[in-house]
């Protein structure tokens, strides 16, 4: 799962980093480090609810897309009588 | 109450009769609940026009919605903050520093003073506020039974932690806490009285580090470097009437209206009694619950705003108190759920004005209750008394005389 980060938005709330001060690092004045987050597998319960905690919406999360499905794994079907 | 004509912009259709100033539960009310009296409006529209909706009576858009409240205050170019509502009120013209101000002279002061009340600067100060809130309690609790929380500890806890950050001793507390009670509620001859003493206390104080610099946040507004320059006098002055002001009601109020709620929901208080780790979520939620401050800004452009004629100079208000009762943004918004997750609520504002203060708010309050709640037994507001609360600028409460006898 992969965080991004909306530099410009962070207003320095810091409640990323009360949820998971380890995937959400902050500056000296306590705003976000610029750049994205890669987090980790067992990461990333703590990681979304972080970004979800952000009032003015600078982190997105973007999950890795789920695995595709084979479209012939499907049965086909013929919607017609 | 004077009927102000509303401007020949505003379509008559958008007016309501609405004002966090004069509608009904707003004046000082015994055992009131201002929050749930605004949280009626989320029945009408989201955005509407209030003629009677700030201190000196003019008139205001209200924007109810949380997700409009966040445009109107993360676009600063649009939305000005410029207002010098401290100093006109004395009949001068100066800002206070950083909340008057915009970007891009904003973000330079805001630079500056954000290191000394960073999340990392909040820690070192911790054990200090920890050791505050203690000396209050134990002693409220080795002197009976009951106590008024305002008076006897929300008022000298913030105000004691603020002399801390002044570098100041403890001995002048009453001194302060008394301008400050003038400042904040009192009449229109206390008021500027109050003002001046303020300006003058920090005027003299910047004046005195000037001289004798000691490791303290005045000494270091006075030897800061902005642009390549110093700070000027004015400039001094408005950092320190702010920082003053800005964190004495607004805790104390969190204070005030958090212990209330546990006064009179004893599971809730029983349960972060037996499981204090649960504090700094409660803590939250009782902030998105019952939040203290209105924010206003002023339209620089004409501006078409979700079906609202703005128009350059009209103002524009955002109170977290609306916000954050919004059914869009939180589930049963006016249900006090202490465990709630994901709780982005907007008590310490939006955009580059975010309370600067809010990491030793938040600090201030979860020790506050931490330390209580540890100390002092099963408490409920106390037979025959009416805590008295209060609509307006700053929603607060003034009494809470709390019994565990
Ligand atoms: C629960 C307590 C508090 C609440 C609810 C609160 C609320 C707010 C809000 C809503 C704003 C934004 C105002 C705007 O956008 O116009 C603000 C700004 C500010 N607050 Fe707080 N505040 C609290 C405590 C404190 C404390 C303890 C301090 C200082 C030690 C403080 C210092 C400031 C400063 C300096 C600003 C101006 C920031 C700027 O304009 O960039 N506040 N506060
Ligand atoms: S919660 Fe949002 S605004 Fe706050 S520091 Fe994190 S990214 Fe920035």
């Amino acid at each position: 799962m992969r965080i991004i980060v909306h530099k410009a938005k962070c207003q320095g709330h810091a409640r990323c980093s009360a949820q998971a001060p380890d995937v959400f690092k902050l500056d000296d004045e306590g705003y976000i480090l610029p750049g994205d987050i890669e987090v980790a597998e067992g990461g990333q319960l703590l990681a979304s609810r972080g970004a979800r905690s952000c009032p003015e919406r600078a982190l997105e999360l973007d999950p890795t897309p789920a695995a595709r499905v084979v479209p012939d794994a499907i049965e086909p079907r013929v919607w017609r009588a | 109450m004077t009927i102000n004509a509303v401007p020949d912009h505003v379509p008559p259709e958008m007016v309501r009769d609405f004002s966090l100033f004069t509608s009904p539960g707003m004046a000082p009310t015994p055992n009131g609940d201002p929050h749930a009296a605004v949280a009626c409006v989320h029945a009408g529209p989201p955005i509407f026009y209030s003629p009677y909706n700030t201190r000196d009576g003019r008139g205001t858009w209200v924007i109810t919605r949380a997700a409009d409240q966040r445009r109107v205050l993360q676009d600063a170019e649009t939305f000005s903050s410029h207002r010098s509502i401290f100093s006109s009120a004395l009949g001068e013209n100066w800002p206070m520093i950083p909340l008057e101000l915009d970007p891009p002279a904003h973000g330079v002061f805001r630079s500056l003073l954000n290191p000394l009340l960073s999340p990392k600067r909040v820690v070192v100060l911790e054990p200090k506020v920890r050791e505050r809130a203690i000396t209050l309690i134990l002693r409220i609790a080795a002197s009976g039974t009951s106590c008024d929380v305002m008076k006897d500890f929300a008022f000298p806890f913030t105000v004691s932690i603020f002399l801390r950050l002044l570098g100041l001793p403890d001995h002048r507390l009453d001194t302060f806490v008394g301008w400050a009670k003038d400042l904040l509620h009192g009449d229109d001859v206390k008021r500027p009285a109050a003002a001046r003493t303020i300006v003058a206390f920090i005027d003299e104080l910047a004046t005195k580090r000037r001289k004798e610099p000691v490791d303290d946040f005045m000494t270091f507004i006075v030897q800061a470097q902005v642009e390549g320059r110093r700070l000027t006098e004015e400039e001094v002055r408005g950092i320190g009437v702010l920082v003053f002001i800005a964190g004495l009601d607004t805790v104390a109020a969190a204070i005030g209206f958090g212990l209330a709620y546990l006064a009179r929901n004893i599971k809730d208080q029983d349960l972060l009694r037996r499981e204090p780790d649960r504090i700094v979520l409660a803590a939250e939620e009782l902030l998105r619950a019952y939040p203290s401050v209105q924010i206003i800004r002023v339209a620089t452009k004409d501006i078409d705003f979700e079906g609202a004629p703005i128009r350059k100079g009209d103002y524009v208000s955002c109170a977290a108190m609306i916000a954050n009762r919004d059914p869009a943004e939180f589930e049963c918004p006016n249900t006090v759920d202490l465990a709630r997750e994901d709780n982005r609520h907007a008590a310490f504002g939006y955009g580059p004005h975010r309370c600067l203060g809010s990491h030793l708010a938040r600090r201030e309050i979860v020790i506050g209750l931490e330390e209580w709640l540890a100390r002092i037994p099963a408490f409920r507001i106390q037979n025959a008394t009416a805590p008295i609360t209060s609509g307006g600028h700053l929603f607060g409460i003034e009494n809470l005389i709390l019994d565990w006898s």
